[in-house]
């Protein structure tokens, strides 16, 4: 197995585990765990990212998707309430 | 049950065959193997001595496109990051210069110790991001980015007034947000100015000595690449925008209290 092949095989889990992700983020009732799954989704993203070599998108999606994103949404489900009915 | 496993083998269908189709060049030709033209031209004028008329003496390719090869389109870019700051923060202009009133304790000791740590951490990945941003992936609007998740998380696990408190206050991000932004306009119109001086040429956006234009931003300090003006828009961008996100946080994270007075009379129309 060559580089290429490793590289394409970690691409397909990752682009699995995302679709999987966002999935369960759209089915889940509690908007907190679909909230983890959101940046579950985005982790996978940016691992796609680091393998197709645009580490400068990496940088800021991994700050924006996993820090600043669920932060802002958790502060919005404070508001609102946690539960979908 | 059914629907679920239904659904679950039709994502599945419609990824393999996505997939397929890409394979089989369905959804346009593939991507080539070899290096592109372009590309080839980035890479040899990115860091050449040798052209130093077409050169941008920075080894990161995609920090010298951005700030260099198509500087003026990242300005209009901050622009309209900043054109979202100013909006967000006019939804709230009725308490956004006010300190907050409500007293919270923020979580255990526990979590505030480990954020406490981790924080200077995350600090430190943005400056390194920001300051070797011309050497190694990075740049401005990454490192603002990541340094703006430290605020946030002491946000919710201290507490706004404990911020506040600490000396990070609404009209001192305003400033640093407007030192950050004039710097990038001085660095943009920097050569210019000296040119006026000196009586010669120079571009807006000039980093390095052109044909018609011979003056140019340092090249290397204490022997490190610099990148010339890569360098200075790098540091300006990550200030301006790591104190533009803290200030919408800061807002929005405005307790109740504060924040109900921005919708008082609403049902009367004003």
């Amino acid at each position: 197995m060559n580089v290429a092949d490793l590289v394409f095989s970690m691409l397909a889990i990752s682009a699995l585990l995302s679709v999987a992700a966002t999935v369960l983020a759209v089915q889940a009732k509690d908007l907190l765990k679909a909230i983890v799954f959101s940046a579950m989704q985005s982790v996978a993203y940016t691992l796609m990212y680091f393998l197709l070599m645009a580490p400068d998108i990496v940088l800021v999606y991994a700050a924006v998707a996993v820090g600043i994103y669920p932060l802002a949404l958790v502060l919005l489900i404070k508001k609102v309430g946690r539960y979908e009915v | 049950m059914w629907r679920d496993i239904a659904f679950a083998l039709a994502l599945i269908l419609a990824i393999i065959a996505l997939a397929y189709a890409t394979t089989l060049r369905g959804l346009g030709p593939l991507p080539p193997d070899n290096l592109r033209n372009l590309a080839i031209a980035y890479l040899k004028t990115t860091y050449n001595p040798f052209k130093p008329l077409f050169t941008a003496m920075a080894p990161e390719a995609v920090t010298a496109i951005i700030w260099d090869y198509r500087g003026l389109d990242t300005l209009f870019e901050t622009v309209v990051f900043y054109g979202a700051i100013i909006a967000a923060l006019t939804l709230y202009r009725e308490v956004y210069k006010e300190r907050d009133v409500l007293p919270l304790r923020g979580l255990s000791l526990i979590v505030k110790r480990s954020t406490a740590v981790i924080s200077i951490a995350i600090l430190s990945v943005a400056a390194a991001t920001a300051l070797h941003g011309h050497l190694t992936p990075g740049g401005g609007f990454q490192a603002g980015a990541i340094a703006a998740v430290a605020p946030l998380v002491i946000l919710v696990v201290f507490s706004k007034i404990f911020l506040e408190s600490r000396g990070v206050q609404y009209t001192k991000l305003l400033t640093l947000r407007n030192l950050g932004l004039l710097g990038i306009g001085l660095t943009a119109i920097a050569l210019i100015l000296v040119g006026l001086a000196l009586g010669s040429n120079a571009f807006i956006f000039q980093n390095q000595a052109k044909e018609l234009a011979r003056l140019s931003y340092p090249s290397k300090a204490l022997d490190v690449p610099l990148g010339g003006s890569l360098w200075f828009f790098n540091l300006f961008e990550a200030i301006a925008v790591a104190a533009g996100f803290t200030l919408v946080f800061m807002v929005l994270m405005s307790s109740e209290e504060l924040a109900k007075r921005e919708v008082v009379g609403e049902e009367h129309g004003y």
